[in-house]
């Protein structure tokens, strides 16, 4: 697990959700009454097969999408009576797919695209900009066209592009789709660090190595409801839950699982504390 | 904007099982016998007997109604605009500084926009019991060329997939702060760039992949194509047929060689 501030209750609530419902034109119910909290500085992982809601909730919190009931506040405001563009200011969301937003001839101009719609100067934006780029390790091809990049550099394309808003929360939807072990490392060191300087990362995934890894509260949806919201090793513990949710933890944590009978404890989060602990349970042993 | 609708729905009516041939003239047939109607009772009794082909069709209410909601807009257009541009005749029903309203006006408005009605339904009724397929299969059956007529068919399958990328695109660019409906229209065009770039990008890319996908299924290896399902006509398609036909003729007839005022 990255090192990193750990908040307590108290901390700022930014967003806050209560008994969000949400159902297609189609007619299919994607959210069936959800509550959350997402407070200043936290690192969250919202996990759940495929079609259990997860995108649908990012995009009802950032007002793409009007709740069919329940309400949804950022900083106490309600989203149903703000535009999309005032959000975006504070909760910025990168799409799965980048190609659905690149569309500039040069990656600095594709970054600077969100900040010169919310109004600002020439200055500020080429500040925020380079910001944005510094942070997604992008200077060196500032000014390439994004289309010829690879994918994992236009994902950090439409990730800077979110970035240079300056938003408090960061919503990325499975950023890592695609990519190579060592570029969704890279990736994800990336965003931890933007997490560490204090930004709010809610990380929408399946890979739950990377939940293991990096998220510091885990919240499990299935069928349009939360079914756990805890800290990892809590939500790895309750297998049958997971299991239903269509989930798997990572193989660390089922080693630890089958080790538990030999003595070694079931919160384990990496295999560098695996090994530890089974150290100590060696020692113990003599 | 929910994108684009397949107006077909499944069922097992006359109308779903005749041949897609058939269909496809009788429904040219109907739509020439809406052009040379020009008494509006004759129309409006065309127009029944097409709702009531709609209605053996069995098409949902939900996709009529979605499928009216244009023709409707249309025909009070044509209601209120024809009488301004049309004034001929007498009684002259009242005017407002150069423009004059005349009842034949007002009728003449009244009975084209029911024209209007009848040509845009007929085609219905082909839309809502017939697939897709079924339409290419008999385009390529009555000579259309087999790769014009794949195209076609590709086109309409990726309609849809292409009306979700573009919500999409539209969606990811408002949470980068663009607004679609703020600033002058010269604005609003420019901001539509932001989604014309990805659309056209991802097509291209659909493209690329989809001649790839069909190359290796070996498209094309063989000039003469066999088929899974042939079209057969059979005795109720000619049945079917003949009532059309008379359907046309018989009013073409008593019109043009006649002198029926119809």
């Amino acid at each position: 697990m990255i090192p990193g501030p750990r908040f307590s209750e108290s901390q700022d609530k930014i967003v806050s959700v209560r008994d969000l419902k949400y159902t297609y034109d189609g007619g299919v119910q994607a959210l069936a009454g959800i509550s959350l909290d997402i407070r200043q500085g936290e690192y969250v992982a919202i996990v759940g097969g495929n079609g259990s809601g997860k995108t649908t909730l990012a995009k009802n919190i950032i007002g793409l999408l009007r709740p069919t009931s329940g309400t949804i506040s950022i900083h106490g405001k309600r989203v149903v009576d703000q535009k999309v563009a005032t959000i975006a200011h504070l909760v910025g969301y990168a799409f799965q797919n980048p190609d659905h937003q690149l569309f500039c001839s040069t990656v600095m101009e594709e970054v600077a695209f969100g900040p010169r719609n919310l109004g600002y100067s020439q200055d500020e934006l080429e500040r925020r900009a380079n910001h944005a780029l510094e942070a997604m390790d992008l200077l060196e091809v500032r000014d390439r066209p994004p289309f010829s990049l690879t994918l994992s550099r236009r994902r950090r394309v439409s990730i800077a592009s979110v970035i240079a808003m300056d938003p408090q929360v960061l919503i990325l939807d499975e950023p890592t789709t695609g990519l190579d072990m060592r570029e969704s490392d890279d990736l994800m060191a990336s965003i931890a660090k933007l997490n560490i300087e204090g930004r709010t990362i809610v990380l929408i995934t399946h890979d739950m190595k990377l939940v293991a890894k990096y998220a510091r509260r885990v919240v499990v949806m299935s069928e349009g409801k939360i079914v756990l919201d805890a800290d990892p090793a809590g939500v790895f513990s309750d297998l049958d839950a997971l299991l239903r949710s269509k989930l798997v933890p990572p193989p660390v944590v089922r080693l630890a699982y089958r080790l538990s009978s030999f003595g070694v404890p079931r919160d384990v989060l990496s295999p560098e504390e695996l090994v530890l602990r089974i150290m100590m349970a060696r020692g113990e042993g003599r | 904007m929910t994108g684009f609708v397949d107006l077909y729905t499944e069922a097992d009516t006359f109308l779903h099982r005749m041949d897609p041939r058939v269909k496809i003239f009788a429904v040219l047939m109907l739509t020439l016998l809406a052009l040379i109607i020009s008494d509006l009772l004759y129309l409006l009794v065309l127009l029944v007997f097409i709702a009531l082909l709609i209605a053996l069709g069995r098409a949902p209410l939900s996709k009529v109604g979605l499928a009216l909601r244009f023709v409707v807009r249309v025909m009070v257009m044509i209601v209120i605009l024809w009488p301004i541009f049309d004034p001929s005749g007498s009684p002259v029903l009242f005017t407002i500084g150069p423009i004059k309203i005349t009842e034949p006006g007002v009728w003449r408005g009244i009975t084209n926009a029911v024209r209007i009605c009848c040509l845009a339904t007929v085609w219905y009724v082909l839309m809502f019991t017939t697939t897709q397929r079924d339409l290419v299969r008999a385009l390529v059956k009555m000579g259309v060329r087999f790769d014009l007529g794949l195209t076609l068919s590709i086109a309409l399958r990726f309609l849809p997939t292409f009306g979700a990328t573009v919500e999409s695109i539209k969606d990811a660019q408002r949470a980068r702060g663009m607004e679609f409906d703020k600033g002058s229209p010269i604005r609003r065009s420019k901001n539509y760039i932001a989604v014309l770039i990805p659309t056209i990008v991802s097509a291209l890319r659909t493209a690329d992949t989809l001649s790839l996908a069909l190359q290796s299924r070996a498209y094309g290896a063989r000039r003469d194509r066999t088929y899974l399902r042939e079209l057969r006509m059979r005795s109720s398609d000619g049945i079917a047929l003949s009532v059309v036909v008379a359907a046309f003729v018989l009013p073409a007839v008593a019109k043009y060689l006649l002198g029926v005022p119809i």
